[in-house]
């Protein structure tokens, strides 16, 4: 599926910008982030730590802290601006249409509930239902996520769960009223690989038969490479490269995302080979530079890049860099096609 | 004559009492269940495992942070499983720690200058300049600046706090270094910068390390030699490249098998393993991976399998290893 035939995404987010206020001063966590979601697409949203994955989302949803606040944009689901709506429409969406998992699933479980009551609740919540139709499809939901005896345990309390299966109630009751987008933030990062292979193979099965979309945050390039369509790759609140997935792991445009993509070892090779670092750190998001925030760790900076920030280069597949700036340099993999 | 290992683990065991009703017995979680497990001079000895399987406690007890329920712990020719306190002081200087949480690790009101003399002053080595000197030096080892010894840690970046740590491990000139999940805090970009580090240090320093991970890809670049672990005991062990190409053990199989590859053309084996990982405080009879193993049979219900060589120093602790599926 390409953009082009895709037709009207689910969600649409515009020139988002958020900024924390403290002490510090100004952090500007999100600096002008444009993305389109589809109808039963996965996108994944890949940045390392502080690239400002997670407040994009939380602040598309409203669920900033309150030092956090958007200073600009719009994010359209459904037709409605999310970011305009009051907030008794807006929570009619969350939980609802909108479907949500965070990466540590004990933090977002009510400690003193047991998880049948949880579904219950979320369900009772947004749906005209009486309690017994509520159960009943919490335990059908417990079988969507396959926890096993789902009608007993929906007795159970979250601590009696592993961390695999707290992530599934997680999970069901994400789903609870068939959300049309689901927002995952790094859902199996506490998660072991054995355990997290099921999960994404939970996920992406779900996605497909329940036609729903889904962003995925993660910082995993392989959980990335597994089962999302296309990819958003951020970093310092800004979106550097977007793309189809196997476009963009074959012909990465961004010196960036290059830079990731050879930094990780490969499965297959084990000749001790040197491996090869992003030298660095990233920005410090109060005080972001003028220009490309990659200047200081990019290896062909150019005078250009420190003066000011290049725009999204391209159109299905689009890099932020100006090495694709028409009078650029040529640089072979990045804008030198080989023949 | 085969040099001596380093360090020579049997039957090694660390068990947790819990809480629980007043009237019945304690509930007993075995961490560290059996452990089987030789250190080679001067190799890099990878571990793996899932979350709980005991990694870090076999690590704690290594180091003799805790001591062992049961077992046998040698290190250099002295057995230091029992030792007390001021036996332990030799044995101490010579096996340092780099934990995961280069943020928690480090106290945040000390000077990066006092926090690596820190190993030195307890171990009453040389003067206070001799000390600040040899901070420097050991800056300089781990790719940071003598100007930055005057700082606080919580004033540096991840990767840049990893460092500082590794620089206080190191300070003592230690035999074994044990690396307990050292990048898995750190951003992708900046994982290979450290793991650069180690290897560099570890050559120029002939430096023995136990790298505990997470990370299948990063352990594969960085190990000699693999041990996987499952809820307490080491059931598989072998050089790197025979782990990869040859796994024996059904659990390896299913852990290599879940992986996810960075490459999105790449082709992906369905749920390799079903099941969740059983509690510590609940090992199933026999071989303990049974309840999720797709081999198992009535043997393995009865009869533990023991961690057994396959051919040529490659371990494994299954019934079957070795042969053609049951
Ligand atoms: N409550 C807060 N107060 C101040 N700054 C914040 C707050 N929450 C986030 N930030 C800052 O916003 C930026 C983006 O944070 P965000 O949590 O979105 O990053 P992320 O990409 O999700 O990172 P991670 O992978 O670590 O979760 C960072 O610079 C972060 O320090
Ligand atoms: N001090 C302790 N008291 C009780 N249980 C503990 C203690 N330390 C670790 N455990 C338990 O021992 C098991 C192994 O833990 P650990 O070695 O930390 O796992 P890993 O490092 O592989 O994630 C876990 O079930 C853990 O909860
Ligand atoms: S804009 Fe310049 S500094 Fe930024 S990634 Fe491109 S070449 Fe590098
Ligand atoms: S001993 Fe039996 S249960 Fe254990 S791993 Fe081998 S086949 Fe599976
Ligand atoms: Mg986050
Ligand atoms: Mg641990």
């Amino acid at each position: 599926m390409t953009a082009a035939t895709m037709g009207t995404p689910i969600l649409s987010v515009r020139d988002l910008a958020t900024s924390f206020f403290s002490q510090r001063g100004e952090v500007q966590a999100v600096r002008g982030v444009s993305f389109d979601v589809h109808p039963g697409e996965i996108l994944g949203i890949v940045g390392e730590s502080g690239s400002g994955k997670s407040i994009t989302c939380m602040s598309v949803l409203r669920l900033l802290k309150a030092t956090g606040r958007i200073k600009s944009g719009s994010a359209l689901f459904d037709g409605q601006d999310l970011l305009a709506l009051d907030e008794a429409d807006l929570r009619d969406i969350r939980g609802n249409k909108i479907g949500m998992i965070f990466q540590d699933p004990m933090t977002s479980l009510n400690p003193t509930l047991t998880v049948g009551e949880q579904v219950i609740e979320t369900i009772l919540r947004h749906r005209q239902a009486t309690r017994s139709e509520a159960r009943a499809r919490a335990i059908e939901l417990f079988e969507l996520v396959r926890i096993p005896s789902a009608a007993a345990r929906l007795k159970s309390y979250p601590h009696e769960f592993s961390g695999g299966m707290r992530q599934r109630v997680m999970i069901a009751i994400a789903l609870a009223c068939d959300p049309k987008l689901l927002i995952a933030d790094e859902p199996t990062t506490a998660l072991d690989v054995t355990i997290q292979r099921q999960i994404l193979g939970l996920l992406r099965d779900l996605q497909a038969r329940l036609g729903m979309a889904v962003i995925l945050i993660t910082h995993d390039l392989g959980v990335i490479a597994e089962v999302t369509d296309r990819i958003v790759v951020m970093y310092g609140g800004l979106v550097m490269e977007t793309g189809p997935v196997r476009d963009l792991f074959a012909r990465p445009m961004h010196p960036y995302t290059r830079g990731l993509l050879a930094s990780v070892p490969d499965l297959r090779d084990d000749s001790h080979k040197r491996l090869t670092p992003i030298p660095g750190s990233p920005p410090d998001m109060a005080h972001p530079p003028a220009g490309c925030p990659f200047t200081a760790r990019c290896p062909h900076a150019m005078r250009q890049c420190a003066a000011a920030l290049p725009p999204l280069f391209g159109d299905s597949h689009a890099a932020r860099c100006w090495l694709h700036h028409a009078e650029a340099p040529r640089i072979a993999g990045i804008n030198e096609v080989a023949a | 004559m085969m040099t001596q290992p380093l360090v020579s683990v049997r039957d090694l065991k660390k068990h947790f009492t819990m809480g629980g009703p007043l009237f019945a017995p304690k509930p007993v979680l075995r961490a560290v269940d059996g452990v089987d497990l030789d250190i080679r001079r001067g190799e890099t000895l990878g571990l793996v495992g899932e979350s709980g399987c005991g990694k870090s406690t076999l690590a704690r007890t290594l180091i003799r942070l805790y001591e062992p329920t049961t077992g046998s712990m040698v290190f250099d020719g002295q057995d230091v499983a029992h030792l007390s306190e001021r036996d332990l002081v030799p044995f101490r200087r010579r096996v340092q720690m780099i934990f995961q949480d280069p943020y928690a690790s480090l106290n945040g009101r000390m000077t990066v200058r006092d926090l690596i003399a820190e190993p030195l002053e307890i171990a009453r080595i040389g003067t206070p300049e001799s000390r600040t000197a040899k901070v420097h030096e050991l800056l300089a080892r781990v790719g940071l600046h003598a100007d930055h010894a005057n700082r606080f840690a919580h004033e540096f970046s991840g990767g840049q706090r990893q460092r500082i740590g590794i620089a206080r491990a190191i300070a003592l000139e230690p035999d074994l270094v044990i690396c307990d999940e050292p990048i898995s805090a750190l951003d992708v970009s900046v994982q290979a910068q450290v793991v650069n580090m180690l290897e560099d240090l570890q050559d120029q320093l002939g430096l023995t390390y136990l790298f505990i991970t997470h990370d299948l890809s990063m352990v594969r670049h960085i190990s000699d030699r693999i041990g996987v672990m499952y809820l307490g005991k080491i059931v598989e062990l072998a050089s790197n490249t025979d782990l990869y190409a040859r796994p024996s053990h059904p659990y390896t199989q299913a852990l290599l098998a879940s992986i996810p590859v960075p490459d999105p053309t790449a082709t992906r084996p369905a749920d390799p393993v079903r099941g969740e990982i059983p509690s510590a405080m609940a090992v199933p009879s026999g071989c303990r991976f049974r309840t999720r193993c797709p081999m198992a049979t009535e043997l393995c219900a009865s009869s533990e399998p023991a961690l057994r060589d396959i051919g040529g120093g490659h371990l494994a602790a299954c019934h079957y290893a070795g042969e053609a599926a049951p």
